[in-house]
């Protein structure tokens, strides 16, 4: 326990760590879906889980938002700490955690409004803009950096749900930009999009990490080998290896990690 | 007789199902592949072959030969009295009727005793006789189907050819009766406008009515038939239900579908469908002697005054029980919204409730929209209510207090009233076909509405 603490606080010291996750187990009702899991996640940098289907990551990504809460068979033990904070801490309110720690989908979800109200729709509700005009100014930004601004700024009043599949992924981007997030959490981002799509996305999230902490659930490892510095591989419910994405992808250590990346396993 | 005949061709017909299929079976015998169809089918061809044959043949002869002896029986009334009128032959025909059948009859005279030995005569010969010939089409129609059978016989093939006119043959039943009572509505109501002498407007625009008052010679009066107080009084009290209606079949759908465990809306789902289910007749009273009571007694000790049948109470009662529409269909529409969108909603760190307000009623609005509107459709056709609770005089007013009557509870009151029914139908049909008209459109609204909103997510 003394232990635990010390490197806890080892851990806050350094300030390139986002977020420290510290023996996290997840239920499903009976099923164990992740086992004791470790993992720090640096600051501004891309993160990438790699695995089979079924290993558990995206279950552990939504465990970094508390997405998992709207679940009511789910069960979250263990540390994650956001910053040095508990985000599972009895005062912790999911609904503001969820204001720093934005969320991506694995398909795009853009609500039937317009492309405007889809983006102001976040710092509205977090009364972000004390008027119009720095809404504006919000929604513009956040388009620009989601890279959609220049197809979309002539229709901000049609609906989101009439772009193509690749710009509402990049508008539900820019949605989650614009509540000003600190981590951004992608829940496999690209699978339900084209390759020209895909590469857009790529480019955007490489970008973002000047200012953001993403973290990826990717199904692709040539795309965990583009956008991440880090990689993290889950298997059957366990982080079997975490560390450098050039390390993981040239030089395992797990016989695990090998396999699946050559692709013997998943 | 004619159910027996009935039953005896349903089991002669199995009894050639049976025999098809034994042929074809012993065709088929070690190498049943040869068969183009399974001895199954070969038996099921005879059965409805034999079993059509013999009910049409039991229909129409039944139908013909009882029409024939019928008019046989009339004529030897007439020709014993030919001065009698119409309805004194069809009344001494049914006494026969039940003289022959052991029965009382009005009067007994020798004219109606030699009838009614006529009738008991032709009747058996009448029922026995049609038993015979349907037997016989029945067996004629299975015989054939089953010296007809050999190994390449097309069995499935017919079979089905024949189910897929007898489904066809149902769909035009049920649409053929839609457009007769449609063509009726439509009848009937051009038959009144001609009875008051085309004044349609007076109809639409007027506001008294009184159709039946002095009414001489099946001639109305147009300046007594202006059917606005009707319409005004259906609409206040549709107005009241779904006031009633809408806010809480809405919250209790958004309740069962974002809040409630699962456990809570397992009982409380099926619970209030049973509200659904409870017969109008049982809200009338319900509204006529406990709800209106009680209104009037609080109004007394706040110094109002409510008529004992009120517009209020009616319109209360009426929006109970529209609730479990309103709530049922906004509760599919709002399940229907995709989880994605409310995840989207919560993973930018919104709360709940501004997920529902913002996110998930928008989504779900077309659909929220048309339960509403098919729950007002319910709400201007709904009679039993109407007529036990809000009254029956014709009052143009705005007052939820007082009584008013509406277009259903008119319509009640000409058809079961006891003017002569040729002059009472033209305004009950006119009503009527105006309530369809207004359903109709608000039907089709509902429609639209649901179907654009489906293409949102499609």
């Amino acid at each position: 326990m003394l232990d635990d603490q010390k490197s806890m606080e080892r851990v806050m010291a350094d300030e390139d760590t986002k977020i420290t996750a510290k023996g996290v187990d997840v239920f499903y009702g009976d099923t164990h879906a992740i086992k004791s899991v470790d993992v720090n996640i640096q600051n501004r940098a891309v993160t990438a889980f790699i695995g089979p289907s079924g290993c558990g990551k995206s279950t552990f990504l939504r465990c970094i938002n508390r997405m998992n809460d709207t679940i009511d068979i789910c069960r979250v033990t263990g540390d994650i700490h956001l910053d040095g904070q508990d985000i599972y801490a009895r005062d912790v309110d999911p609904v503001q955690l969820r204001a720093r720690v934005g969320m991506v989908f694995q398909k795009p979800n853009p609500f039937p409004k317009s492309i405007y109200d889809n983006v102001s729709y976040g710092p509205k509700i977090h009364g972000l803009a004390k008027n119009k005009a720095e809404l504006d100014e919000i929604v513009e930004k956040s388009l620009r950096r989601a890279a959609i601004w220049d197809e979309v700024k002539d229709r901000l009043d049609a609906p989101g749900t009439g772009l193509s599949g690749g710009q509402q992924q990049r508008l539900c981007i820019g949605r989650a930009i614009a509540t000003a997030p600190e981590v951004l959490l992608m829940d496999e981002p690209c699978s339900a999009l084209d390759p020209i799509a895909t590469a857009q996305v790529e480019e955007l999230i490489d970008e973002l990490r000047q200012d953001f902490t993403v973290v990826i659930v990717t199904h692709s490892m040539q795309q965990a080998a583009r956008v991440s510095q880090k990689t993290a591989f889950f298997h059957l419910g366990n982080l079997v290896e975490y560390g450098e994405t050039d390390k993981i992808f040239t030089n395992p250590e797990d016989p695990r990690t090998e396999s699946y990346i050559t692709g013997r396993i998943g | 007789m004619f159910g027996l005949t009935f039953l005896a061709v349903f089991a002669l017909s199995a009894l050639f199902y049976a025999l098809a299929r034994n042929k074809a079976a012993v065709l088929g015998g070690d190498t049943p592949r040869i068969l183009h169809s399974r001895p199954n089918y070969h038996g099921f061809l005879a059965f409805l072959l034999s079993a059509i044959a013999g009910i049409l043949v039991l229909l129409v002869v039944w139908v013909l030969w009882g029409a024939w002896i019928e008019s046989r029986f009339i004529a030897s009334i007439l020709d014993a009295q030919p001065d009698l009128s119409p309805i004194e032959v069809e009344l001494a025909l049914s006494d026969a009727r039940a003289l022959s059948e052991g029965g009382i009859a009005s009067r007994t005279d020798a004219l109606r005793e030699q009838v009614a030995r006529e009738i008991s005569g032709q009747t058996a010969l009448h029922h026995y006789g049609t038993m015979i010939l349907s037997l016989v089409a029945a067996a004629a129609a299975g015989l054939w189907c089953l010296r007809a059978s050999h190994v390449g016989w097309r069995a499935r093939n017919r079979s089905e050819t024949i189910i897929r006119r007898l489904l066809a043959l149902m769909a035009v039943i049920a649409v053929a009766t839609t457009a007769g009572i449609v063509l009726s509505l439509i009848f009937e109501t051009l038959n009144f406008f001609n009875n008051i002498d085309w004044q349609v407007h007076k109809f639409l625009f007027g506001t008294t009515w009184s159709p039946l008052s002095g009414v001489q010679e099946g001639k109305l009066d147009p300046d007594k038939v202006g059917a606005i107080p009707l319409f005004a009084g259906t609409l206040l009290i549709t107005v009241i239900a779904m006031l009633v209606a809408t806010p809480i079949g809405l919250f209790a759908a958004i309740y069962l579908s974002d809040f409630a465990s699962a456990g809570v809306r397992a009982w409380a789902k099926p619970m209030l469908e049973i509200l659904a289910g409870i017969p109008t007749v049982v809200y009338g009273f319900f509204a006529a002697i406990t709800l209106a009571p009680f209104l009037r007694n609080t109004g007394e000790s706040v110094g109002l005054s409510i008529a004992s049948e009120s517009a209020l109470a009616a319109g209360v009662v009426m929006g109970i029980m529209i609730i479990p529409f309103i709530s049922s269909l906004s509760d599919d529409v709002i399940n229907a919204v995709p989880q994605s969108l409310r995840d989207g909603s919560y993973g930018l760190g919104a709360t709940k409730a501004e997920t529902i307000r913002q996110v998930v009623l928008p989504a779900a609005l077309p659909g929220i929209v048309s339960a509403v509107l098919l729950g007002i459709s319910r709400a201007v056709g709904e009679t039993m209510i109407v007529v036990m609770a809000a009254g029956q005089g014709a009052n143009l007013t705005a007052n939820p207090l007082e009584a008013v009557t509406t277009v259903t509870v008119q319509i009640v009151m000409l058809i079961t009233g006891d003017t002569e029914a040729s002059t009472a139908a033209g305004p009950a049909f006119t009503l009527g076909f105006t309530l369809f008209c207004m359903t109709l459109l608000m039907n089709v609204v509902a429609q639209r509405i649901v179907r654009k909103y489906r293409e949102l997510y499609d």
